[in-house]
């Protein structure tokens, strides 16, 4: 049955920060702390930006001022998927002889998913085939960026008051995240240290600009306010018409209610990211630059280093009954590794399940159990059986010591053991 | 059943001249096929609850299924069971692997790949029916409607989809070429000589 391989029936737990239990192809292994690291235990640190739909490249700077999106693709507004360019052939007349018309070629957007076009928001056709388009201007781009000059500068110089004051105090040095105040989170920069702060910096100030005082006026409430429709109650609503929260909230600048003021926005970029352990900082994930290439060069994750538990097929599982649950342990290259599978005790939220195990059968790289399964609450959904593996690791990207006597000594094997939850199903009638 | 009306209702395929039908589809029951309709290979026309009427300029592709069925609840030799008539306008698509059921369609849709047109839809004119979406209900779906999406939703596009006027041409001169066709009759009933 397929429903076996089901990533979430076997589950591993990582002891990390939190205590997460997730299923062996979302782990990490980092070997030199030969530990199991999940998502959430390892910083995130952004490699590249590309764009989904041409691939192409984008330097951070370059992603920044575009405010990451890309250059050359829209987007659907209607069904978000990718828009792409057709022509048609127009008459248009010449310029020199207007009497005579020629066939030029006209260029719209369209989506193939949805059918929408450019047409439909009035989008006139252009007679270039890139680079024609141009997304509406947000009518209160200027109030926003003076406002956040003003407030770059507030900044800027609150914090040069404070630094003046740790150093008239000489206290110890406070951490360098209390003198931002409006930069990154401090979480982030803890976590990075020593490594400057390029792309994510917040609104801090270059040197040398405080030199002219900003001023802005506070914003003025009306009151006078556009008076509703008079048939705002009465008129029957147009379900064509109307945008949805989704398209409506994806275009914060002017979120418009109408359909016909949905205007394609430029495609928001992806990123690409490696993954760092927090513990020894080394790389864990570190894809290619490329972003056509799915290779890593460094890739360090769970399954190929932990030996994987596959659940071979259940039994009918009745309560306070013994049955006999056949479950498989996979390994990694290099073979000939040793595997104790003994019982755990756990909190009462598990059934608890005594049981022996009896190699059945071995295959290259492959052994079989059985696990013993006794039920023991009568009307729970789910039945859970929970074991602690042991397997020795040879960690072959650790240094060699050298010994003493000059020659190379092999790399000793050390015993990790882990946690591993079985999810069986329910309960058979 | 001696019913003289089903004596004498004509069994077989009528095509008209200009139209491509390959011989490898499947024509069962009373069809009528109008001019410039293309049919794929593969394709299946059945007309068992009653007859089949397409229009010109249709492109039928590979694998989908024009089903003229009985509804599900009626047996096929209960009494008083009228034949009733499927019509198709011109100028549709039916893309590969779609089935259609629909009594009534205009001109001018498209019925994408893997989508189920159910019996009781009443399609105008200018609908895009999306890949994989089921129309189930019971209804006369409006003027260029797209039903698009895992859920069926749906808009409303502001013109209708062009006519496969290309694609058509092209595969009136490539078909012949590579598949043996049909051999067109005209709609008196009278066949043609070659």
């Amino acid at each position: 049955m397929a429903s076996l391989l089901q990533p979430d029936r076997v589950i591993y737990l990582v002891r990390g920060e939190k205590r997460i239990r997730a299923p062996l192809s979302q782990l990490y292994f980092c070997r030199y702390c030969s530990e199991l690291r999940s998502l959430e235990c390892v910083s995130h640190e952004v490699d590249s930006h590309y764009c989904p739909s041409c691939l192409e490249n984008m330097p951070s700077a370059e992603a920044k001022v575009k405010k990451n999106r890309c250059a050359n693709c829209f987007d659907c507004p209607c069904c978000m998927h990718t828009l792409s360019t057709r022509a048609t052939n127009i008459p248009a007349p010449l310029p020199d002889d207007p009497t005579k018309t020629t066939m030029k070629k006209a260029y719209y957007l369209a989506c193939g998913f949805c059918r929408w076009t450019s047409r439909d928001v009035g989008m006139a056709d252009k007679s270039v085939a890139s680079g024609g388009w141009q997304e509406p201007e947000n009518p209160h781009a200027q109030r926003i960026s003076k406002l956040i000059e003003y407030y770059q500068q507030l900044a800027h110089r609150e914090k040069q008051e404070r630094d003046r004051k740790k150093l008239a105090r000489r206290r110890q040095c406070m951490p360098l995240a209390f003198s931002e105040k409006y930069g990154l989170g401090t979480r982030l920069q803890r976590q990075r240290p020593g490594a400057p702060i390029s792309a994510l910096a917040g609104l801090s100030l270059k040197e040398g600009e405080d030199k002219k005082e900003i001023t802005i006026e506070p914003a003025q409430a009306l009151d006078e306010v556009e008076p509703l429709p008079e048939d705002c109650y009465t008129r029957p609503v147009s379900l064509p018409e109307v945008t949805t929260l989704r398209q409506r909230l994806l275009q914060p600048d002017f979120q418009p209610a109408g359909a016909s003021q949905l205007h394609p926005r430029h495609k928001h970029l992806l990123m690409k990211r490696s993954l760092r352990c927090r513990k020894c900082e080394h790389n864990l994930s570190k894809p290619e630059f490329n972003p056509t290439s799915i290779k890593f060069k460094i890739q360090l994750v769970a399954v190929s280093y932990i030996p994987e538990v596959r659940i071979m097929s259940i039994p009918n599982l009745r309560h306070m009954k013994v049955s006999l649950s056949p479950a498989s342990v996979f390994g990694t290259a290099p073979a000939a590794l040793g595997v104790n599978v003994a019982s755990e005790l756990e909190d009462s939220s598990h059934h608890l399940c005594p049981f022996c195990s009896i190699v059945a059968f071995r295959k290259s790289n492959k052994i079989g159990f059985f696990i013993k399964v006794i039920p023991q609450k009568e009307e729970d959904a789910d039945v859970t059986v929970t074991f602690r593996m042991r397997h020795d690791f040879r960690n072959l990207a650790a240094p060699i010591r050298a010994s003493e006597e000059g020659g190379d000594a092999p790399p000793e094997p050390i015993w990790l053991s882990h946690h591993v939850e079985l999810r069986l199903g329910p309960l058979a009638a | 059943m001696t019913d003289p009306k089903q004596m004498m209702a004509p069994k077989s395929a009528k095509i008209a001249a200009g139209a491509v039908v390959c011989v490898e589809s499947e024509v069962r029951g009373d069809v009528t096929i109008g001019a410039r309709t293309v049919v794929h290979p593969k394709a299946r026309i059945i007309a068992e609850a009653g007859p089949i009427i397409i229009g010109d300029g249709n492109l039928i592709e590979e694998q989908a299924l024009i089903i003229n069925s009985y509804p599900e609840n009626i047996m096929p030799d209960s009494e008083g069971v009228e034949p009733k008539t499927m019509t198709i306008g011109t100028n549709n698509v039916f893309e590969v692997g779609c089935v259609s059921q629909a009594l009534k369609i205009g001109d001018n849709n498209v019925i994408e790949s893997k989508a189920d047109v159910g019996r009781n839809v009443i399609l105008t004119s200018g609908c895009i029916i999306g890949a994989c979406c089921q129309v189930n209900t019971c209804e006369v779906v409006p003027e260029n409607t797209v039903v698009y999406g895992s859920n069926c939703i749906r808009r409303v596009q502001s013109e209708k989809p062009q006519p496969q006027t290309l694609q058509l041409d092209f595969l009136m001169k490539i078909l012949p070429n590579y598949h043996h066709l049909k051999k067109t009759v005209k709609a008196s009933g009278t066949p043609l000589r070659n």
